[in-house]
């Protein structure tokens, strides 16, 4: 796997998860704006709150493609490390957070009432799974 | 709303989120440089190959130097 991810990162997989995970970062912050259209907490005039909801599952969908990515070309390029358990620990709880969102929409309409919940948490989780490895990383340069 | 309206705000809510993207890159890209890592911890590493393979020849000269003197003063 390791080599697999060297060959098609030409040997910047450092470089490429940074900037997947600047992308999700990024994003998530969007998303959280185009909830808060779909909920109606925000009401702007130039967008509506189902084309808001639309969008953000639409952009969901590919994020968690993405994220499913940078999270196993973490684990299997630099491994689990001791010193790194906040991000570890994070990203796991971020995986999880996902799945439980992703079932909750799909299959389970009567939990609809937790997404709010679920979204927040999956955006400090991001946040704090950022911070602590592709942040930190550009910061230090 | 009407659908026109509903299919123009979801076009412009997805290519914000596309121009989003490219920033994100591009604005990643411009503070990692044009170097990689891999390139920039092999620099490093030919570099301090270097120092040591100039430490060894100073070494080496030292050494030459006092086995001559040693040899002198026999």
């Amino acid at each position: 796997m390791e080599t697999v991810i060297q060959e098609l990162t030409r040997g910047n997989a450092t470089e490429v998860k940074v900037i997947l995970a600047s992308v999700v970062a990024a994003l998530a912050v969007y998303q959280v704006a185009l909830m808060a259209v779909g909920y109606g907490k925000v009401k702007p005039r130039f967008l509506g709150g189902r084309a808001a909801s639309f969008a953000h599952r639409a952009i969901g969908d590919a994020l968690v493609v993405i994220v499913v990515v940078v999270a196993v070309m973490c684990v299997s390029y630099f491994g689990i490390e001791d010193d790194a358990a906040v991000h570890s620990g994070a990203a796991v709880l971020l995986l999880v957070a996902l799945a439980m969102k992703v079932g909750v929409v799909r299959g389970l309409p009567r939990l609809h009432r937790f997404l709010p919940v679920l979204g927040l948490t999956i955006w400090v989780l991001i946040g704090v799974v950022f911070a602590t490895s592709a942040g930190d990383f550009l910061w230090s340069r | 709303m009407d659908a026109r309206t509903y299919r123009r705000q979801l076009l412009g809510s997805l290519l914000v989120a596309a121009m989003i993207v490219v920033v994100a890159i591009v604005v990643v890209t411009a503070k990692l440089g044009p170097t990689s890592v891999v390139e920039e911890e092999a620099r490093i590493e030919r570099q301090e190959l270097r120092i040591e393979q100039a430490e060894e020849r100073q070494e080496r000269r030292q050494e030459l130097r006092e086995d001559r003197r040693r040899t002198r003063s026999r």
